[in-house]
């Protein structure tokens, strides 16, 4: 057991890069996003119980950050704290304008969308998951997942379209 | 043929059967219309990838690190489903609760509490179903008294919170590990052993160490004080009370 429990470690420590850019899309803030991360493996690891044999633990892993989120949005709404402010400054680094000034862009755009949009094309749209995949992480049948991906499709888009993008 | 945004998102997305796909790309090569629609989805999902891509190649904080590899955790030797009771946790403190109830269900099952990257003994072990302090942290509820952070057990400090006698007489006392497992619990005297009632774990989600480190009597978290509540009879122990309490070896009295 204690074997498997380190392997399990390790897998999950391979997964951080990952959990954390899902957080990104979540929360706005980096030093957010990876308390998320941060309290999401914490709740993994007391719960590995839960983790059936054959399902996948990247899914498993995804929900329980998604679940974190969603805990820690209600109760920031409940405490009324605003979130941290944006630290745009801190945000730009050597990359070419273009590629942050869009980031900054798609970030805004992002954060603008309902919730549940906004997990849903974390998912699927940053993550790359499939619809079954996200279904499941979501907890809902994959005909509401794709009308949520729909919508904030839709809006990303309309937010979007007045800005340059730095795409050919 | 219309197609619904929807399925051209699923296009896009990788989503579509091989027939579907066909239909998909005939009509992009049809209607010049469904083709720009389709490069506008695909433009935006790799838009939207794009602005993240970076997060991968960052390096992972430390202390996020830290928290996968050295999170105590509790799990079952068959992985089975762990026989405790979980309530739903308030938000600072994930927690779980032993009881009597559950102790018996869980008969026969070996729970282990894994310390991975903490001192050689285990401040807490399982058997039969039970949980008892061993190690340190057994030695602290035995001898420390309350308000005193026993030093020489460097490894894994432990801080006495309440001391007090259960409704069965028994004497009980709260405790924190001050080390990162930022464990806290409630244990009671049976046997001439602790055994460990409840169990809960602190957040340490603050960045500095100092922080992390958080449990004082003061914060210890609800559900333990909740416990306390309930099992307490009378008053909590005064210092003399303690000190006699210890010196007759916690035996319980009526």
């Amino acid at each position: 057991m204690q074997d498997s429990v380190a392997q399990l470690r390790e897998q999950i420590a391979g997964l951080l890069p990952r959990l954390r850019r899902f957080a990104r899309t979540l929360a706005r803030d980096a030093h957010d996003a990876d308390d998320i991360v941060q309290i999401a493996v914490e709740r993994a690891l007391t719960r590995l119980d839960q983790l059936r044999p054959g399902s996948q633990l990247s899914s498993w892993l995804f929900g329980i950050v998604r679940n974190a989120w969603i805990d820690e949005v209600r109760g920031r709404a409940r405490q009324g704290r605003i979130f941290a402010p944006e630290e745009l400054g801190a945000q730009v680094g050597e990359e070419p304008l273009g590629t942050v000034a869009d980031t900054l862009a798609v970030q805004n755009a992002l954060e603008r969308l309902p919730q549940e949009q906004r997990i849903a094309v974390g998912l699927v749209l940053v993550e790359g998951l499939s619809y079954k995949e996200a279904a499941r992480i979501m907890e809902i049948p994959i005909g509401t997942l794709t009308s949520r991906l729909a919508r904030g499709r839709e809006a990303l888009q309309e937010m979007l379209s007045d800005t340059t993008g730095a795409l050919s | 043929m219309t197609l619904s945004d929807e399925t051209l998102m699923a296009y896009v997305d990788g989503e579509l059967d091989e027939k579907a796909r066909v239909e998909v790309e005939a009509a992009m090569r049809a209607n010049p219309d469904i083709a720009a629609r389709v490069a506008r989805h695909q433009a935006l999902r790799k838009r939207v990838r794009l602005a993240f891509e970076r997060v991968v190649d960052e390096p992972v904080p430390e202390r996020l690190v830290a928290a996968v590899r050295e999170f105590p955790i509790v799990t079952t030797r068959e992985n089975n489903v762990i026989p405790l009771r979980r309530r739903k946790p308030p938000r600072k403190w994930s927690w779980l609760e032993w009881t009597s109830m559950a102790a018996s269900v869980a008969a026969g099952v070996v729970l282990t509490l894994l310390f991975v990257g903490h001192s050689a003994v285990e401040p807490i072990t399982s058997r039969d179903g039970h949980l008892f302090a061993s190690g340190s942290l057994a030695r602290a509820l035995s001898n420390q008294l309350a308000g005193r952070v026993d030093t020489a057990s460097a490894s894994a400090p432990v801080q006495i919170g309440l001391s007090f006698r259960d409704k069965g007489g028994r004497y009980c006392r709260t405790f924190a590990l001050r080390d990162a497992s930022a464990l806290a619990g409630l244990a009671c005297h049976s046997g001439d052993q602790w055994r460990l009632e409840v169990l809960a774990r602190g957040d340490y989600r603050a960045d500095s160490a100092a922080a992390q480190y958080r449990p004082a009597a003061s914060s210890m978290p609800k559900p333990i004080l909740q416990s306390v509540e309930d099992r307490i009879s009378g008053e909590a122990l005064d210092a003399k009370a303690e000190a006699a309490a210890k010196d007759s070896g916690w035996t319980a009295t009526r």
